[in-house]
């Protein structure tokens, strides 16, 4: 490394693997574990078939906390979120090895219910994909489904309340009818995100939920993950490193298949401690 | 050469191409619509004629001694109806004096005018005692001959209306004595030997209960395995086998599966001959290959970001099909199975085999009632050397086509309810 000239200051931890894509015992830089955890997870593997897209892979998730998982594409930061609720369960070729554990429960074990941890940990997809249904039962499905609301009223204060927390109600109060795949890209996005919330989840996983949007619209979304990390915990995989940084109190880099760096989010982005970590977040690759 | 001239160069030939390829299609289309025309032209004209039929008056004196007993209901119907009518009819044409003359005359009428008689003299016994003009079925070759469609030119040898008859038919003409009207019996009668008496309903019947058997069989378990296959079954060798050998069963000929049926279905499991229920279950089986292969092709159409919005919020696999796929998949599914449909009533090797080809006169009430099928009813129709069959076995084609139409149509109307946007 040269460091004559060089802003960048010399890492702190000393036993940094310079390979660390070549190196099976890859140890992860900073602190992965976190004192008041929602969810932990220690020596993730996963595989697709023969090829292995999660390294060893342990993080956790704290309470109210926004987590930023950042990295190049392919990295496996898709792979890795939806081991958090079981969506991998739905592709046959898909492994997973590991402990993975909501408030101490270990989720892949014989006594967790599927549909249980999927109600307690809700997901937003990279491209809206609302039912093609009307914009109240979209909402509504989820809450029907698990028995949440016993009377009509009580079901229509828990949709307009999540519509609200979505930032979505003023925009469809006078439509609730109208098929929900009618919205624009923005909107259907948020009403993905009021559907996710409606069922009180106690994390929600966020795959790219603004890859597809505009300024604006990304805007008014990154607002309601604020406003959302009040109650809930959020895992969100996202491309921009502005939004990380707007939005994420801790921050994961991934690098083909392995988490290389954790840290406090203004840390990862000033003041790195790997050089794969460091080569992303200036641009140099990825 | 720059690259828009070179482009410039080979426009001329891309155009032509294009247009030949348009002529290709115009001419195939047109080749297809005069087909279709064809047919359907030459068969209406041959069976829009078996929509009218020819009555003869015939002036009717019933005597008491025509009838034992007391003249109630039990004697009225047994009366010789046969006689009352051959006397009429002598009477009418005193000039038949010989034996054969005599037959010949006989035979102007319809066997099946006795029971017509027969009814309305029951209903009504002030007949008896009385001389009444009857308007009688007349026989299927005096029919053919009012049709235009014998020739008294040929010569007589060669068919079986001979002159004397025909010269009957003119006098009767000429009285105003014989006419055509609706022939309501074509729509009320099951099958006869008799042309004239022969109708269409109990194979419409036939057809509509064997149908039934199909659908109520082959559309949920149809669409019940192909949810399974596409859905919830993991890829494996088995599966690959059950794959390959459904696509292998749906190119396999319908005879096949009727002897399938008459070795399961009647000489094992003992179950009655000719019933439509036996046969909606052949045909239920021949059409299952076609209905799983199309809900498959249609479940798999449906994108899977709908499958991981349902599981995403918490619904079960089976929920996140039943609310959310088999909806979105419906409509393709619908149009399989309307396909598998159509060629199930219009299919006739395999109810030949389990039997479904006896003649039947008695209209089926149940799928258990013995029948027939519209399909086979014009085979054995147009088997028959009867000429007023001709006209009968077009007209049979038109009515299998009208009930094609209308399934179609009903299920058209229900893809038209399931389908969505989105
Ligand atoms: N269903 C699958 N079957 C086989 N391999 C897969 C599957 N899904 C992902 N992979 C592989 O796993 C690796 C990680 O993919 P993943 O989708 O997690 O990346 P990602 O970090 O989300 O990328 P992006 O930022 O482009 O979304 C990739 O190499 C990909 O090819
Ligand atoms: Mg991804």
């Amino acid at each position: 490394m040269n460091q004559t000239a060089s802003d960048i200051p010399e890492p702190i931890e000393r036993n940094i693997s310079e390979d660390p894509l070549n190196d099976p015992n890859y140890k992860t830089v900073g602190e992965v574990t976190s004192p008041n955890a929602a969810m932990t997870t220690k020596n993730v593997n996963v595989h697709y078939g023969n090829k292995q897209a999660i390294f060893n892979v342990s993080l956790d998730v704290g309470k109210n906390e926004v987590l930023a998982m950042i990295g190049p594409s392919g990295c496996g930061k898709s792979t890795f979120i939806r081991c958090l609720n079981r969506m991998n369960d739905t592709i046959d070729a898909c492994r997973i090895e590991g402990d993975i554990r909501l408030e101490g429960e270990d989720i892949y074990s014989r006594n967790m219910d599927v549909v249980l941890l999927r109600a307690r940990v809700g997901m937003v997809f990279q491209k809206p994909n609302p039912f093609p249904k009307s914009v109240y039962d979209n909402v509504a499905y989820g809450v029907n489904l698990h028995g949440l609301s016993s009377t009509k009223s009580g079901l229509d204060d828990i949709v307009e309340d999540a519509l609200k927390r979505a930032g979505l109600w003023d925009e469809v109060s006078d439509r609730l009818d109208q098929p929900g795949t009618g919205l624009s890209g923005g909107q259907q996005q948020r009403l993905c995100i009021a559907r996710a919330i409606a069922i009180s989840p106690e994390i929600i996983l966020m795959d790219e939920p603004c890859s597809a949007l505009d300024p604006i619209a990304t805007a008014k979304i990154e607002e309601l993950i604020d406003e959302l990390s009040k109650r809930y915990s959020i895992c969100i995989v996202t491309h921009s490193m502005q939004q990380a940084a707007r939005v994420s109190q801790r921050t994961a880099y991934f690098h083909l298949g392995k988490l290389i760096e954790v840290g406090a989010t203004d840390i990862i982005f000033t003041n790195p401690s790997h050089r794969l970590t460091e080569g992303y977040i200036t641009g140099r690759f990825g | 050469m720059n690259p828009a001239a070179l482009i410039q160069r080979g426009l001329a030939r891309r155009y032509r191409a294009e247009k030949r390829f348009k002529a290709y299609g115009l001419t195939a289309i047109v080749c297809g619509v005069g087909f279709l025309v064809f047919l359907l032209g030459t068969t209406f004209l041959n069976g829009y004629t078996a929509l009218l039929q020819t009555y003869i008056a015939v002036d009717i004196s019933i005597f008491d001694s025509d009838f034992d007993g007391d003249l109630g209901p039990e004697s009225l119907s047994k009366g010789d109806y046969p006689g009352i009518i051959k006397r009429s009819l002598r009477e009418a044409f005193p000039e038949a004096t010989k034996r054969r003359e005599k037959n010949e005359l006989y035979r102007l009428v319809s066997s099946g005018a006795q029971y017509e008689l027969l009814e309305k003299v029951v209903e009504n016994p002030d007949l008896v005692g009385k001389t009444t003009t009857f308007w009688l079925l007349a026989d299927d070759e005096v029919d053919v001959y009012m049709k235009g469609r014998i020739d008294p030119a040929v010569p007589e040898k060669n068919r079986r209306l001979k002159d004397r008859s025909i010269a009957w038919i003119e006098q009767l003409r000429n009285q105003d004595r014989i006419k055509r009207s609706f022939n309501i019996l074509f729509f009320t009668n099951g099958d006869s030997r008799e042309p004239e008496q022969a109708g269409i309903i109990g194979a419409v019947m036939g057809s509509v209960f064997t149908i039934l058997v199909t659908m109520l069989l082959a559309f949920p378990i149809g669409v019940a395995a192909a949810i399974y296959l596409q859905e919830f079954a993991r890829k494996n060798r088995f599966t690959d086998l059950i794959e390959v050998n459904i696509n292998n069963l749906a190119a396999v000929p319908s005879i096949i599966f009727g002897l399938l049926g008459l070795a399961i279905f009647l000489n094992f499991f003992h179950m009655p001959r000719s019933i439509p229920l036996v046969g909606g279950m052949v045909l239920a089986l021949m059409t299952l290959p076609t209905i799983i292969i199309s809900s498959r092709a249609a479940l798999g159409a449906v994108p899977p970001s709908i499958r991981e919005a349902a599981l995403g919020v918490g619904a079960s696999p089976v929920q996140t099909v039943l609310h959310h796929v088999l909806p979105l998949a419906m409509p393709g599914m619908l149009t399989g199975t309307i396909i598998g449909l159509a060629q199930a009533l219009g299919e006739t090797a395999p109810l030949l085999v389990i039997g479904m080809v006896a003649f039947i006169v008695d209209i089926p009430g149940s799928p258990m009632d013995p029948g027939t099928a519209l399909p086979v009813q014009i085979y054995l129709w147009a088997d028959s050397p009867e000429r007023a069959f001709v006209e009968r076995t077009s007209a049979a084609i038109m009515v299998l086509l009208l009930f094609l139409v209308a399934i179609n149509g009903l299920i058209v109307l229900l893809r038209k309810k399931f389908e969505r946007h989105w």
